[in-house]
């Protein structure tokens, strides 16, 4: 299956950034915020965690790999997505440099990368659970358009 | 034991009351992560918080599997609640036994109390092109919080409860 972010998900993944959930392997679930957020492939985003926002989640995260992430503010309303995929860190190199240089809010330790795989609507109603990533670029496009044209100015 | 702050309670209710929409986060037993918003939240005793159960799915399949969650604060309406409880949660659904206990809490109490949610604090708030077309509330979740962390940027993590 392929995963693309639409331009509206992009939009408020970025504006807005994410709430990060992660559990351990034995299932007690982890919450840190990913406050800049940037969108580095059609299915990937990256995370520029502060050392104290990454210490909440490392333990987990470095037993177990799942991350799934919700957008944070008005996002959770607005962007009623979930999405869900693999992450791992980075805590230098170029793709540190690439997100840590532009991510002026945080004082960036790590930057998480996470390849997403599953995207879920959210919104409370007769779609919430419905999954997106089944469908065509295209097809998620339209009915998401058909719901909402709301993109977030950056 | 946890107590909450009188500023944590006030936070913990319907956006339309000046409270924050949250997020419920929960997991599979076998560690898969999963976060959903939720507007419908309340706090009970000292220590308990309220979701309604009206669309969750793998929300409930989870819980029904690992009471294991974390409820954090998505869109504060106020600076400042830079919060996540962890506990252990249930969802009292219709048909429990009405005698049901959960950490002293009572199912009777709590599907009297919150059982018609969108009725007594209907979402008058949220915007017309994305409130639910038909609320069908099915239980409520009651999570027992057994601790709390800060989310704050510089003291993530620092337990507050």
């Amino acid at each position: 299956m392929t995963v693309k972010l639409t331009e509206r998900m992009q939009a408020w993944i970025e504006k807005m950034g994410c709430h990060l959930c992660v559990a351990t392997p034995q299932g007690v679930p982890y919450v840190a915020l990913g406050r800049y957020a940037r969108v580095t492939g059609e299915d990937e985003v990256a995370f520029a965690l502060a050392k104290d926002e990454l210490s909440v989640i490392y333990p987990a995260l470095s037993v177990n790999p799942w991350v799934a992430f919700g957008v944070s503010h008005q996002g959770g309303i607005r962007a009623s997505f979930q999405f869900k995929g693999i992450g791992h860190l980075v805590k230098e190199g170029p793709l540190f440099d690439n997100i840590a240089k532009d991510a002026e809010a945080v004082d960036t330790y790590a930057v998480l990368y996470v390849k997403i795989s599953e995207i879920y609507c959210t919104k409370p109603g007769a779609e919430a659970g419905q999954r997106l990533d089944i469908m065509s670029p295209d097809e998620v496009c339209d009915w998401e358009k058909v719901r909402w044209k709301d993109i977030p100015r950056k | 034991m946890v107590k909450f702050t009188e500023e944590m309670k006030d936070g913990l209710r319907v956006p339309g009351k000046g409270g924050s929409l949250v997020y419920l986060c929960t997991s599979s037993l076998d560690g898969k992560p999963n976060i959903a918003a939720m507007r419908f939240v309340a706090t009970h005793m000292e220590d308990k918080i309220l979701i309604a159960d009206m669309f969750l799915l793998k929300t409930k399949m989870n819980i029904k599997e690992n009471p294991n969650v974390t409820v954090a604060i998505c869109h504060p309406l106020k600076e400042g609640r830079w919060w996540a409880f962890k506990g252990k949660a249930v969802d009292i659904e219709y048909g429990f036994p009405r005698d049901f206990d959960w950490y002293g809490a009572n199912a009777t109490d709590i599907l009297n109390e919150w059982g018609d949610w969108n009725r007594s604090e209907p979402p008058e708030e949220v915007p017309p092109d994305i409130v639910f077309p038909k609320a069908a509330q099915r239980g409520v979740v009651v999570v027992h919080v057994e601790e709390a962390y800060s989310i704050e940027p510089g003291h993530a993590g620092e337990k507050i409860l």
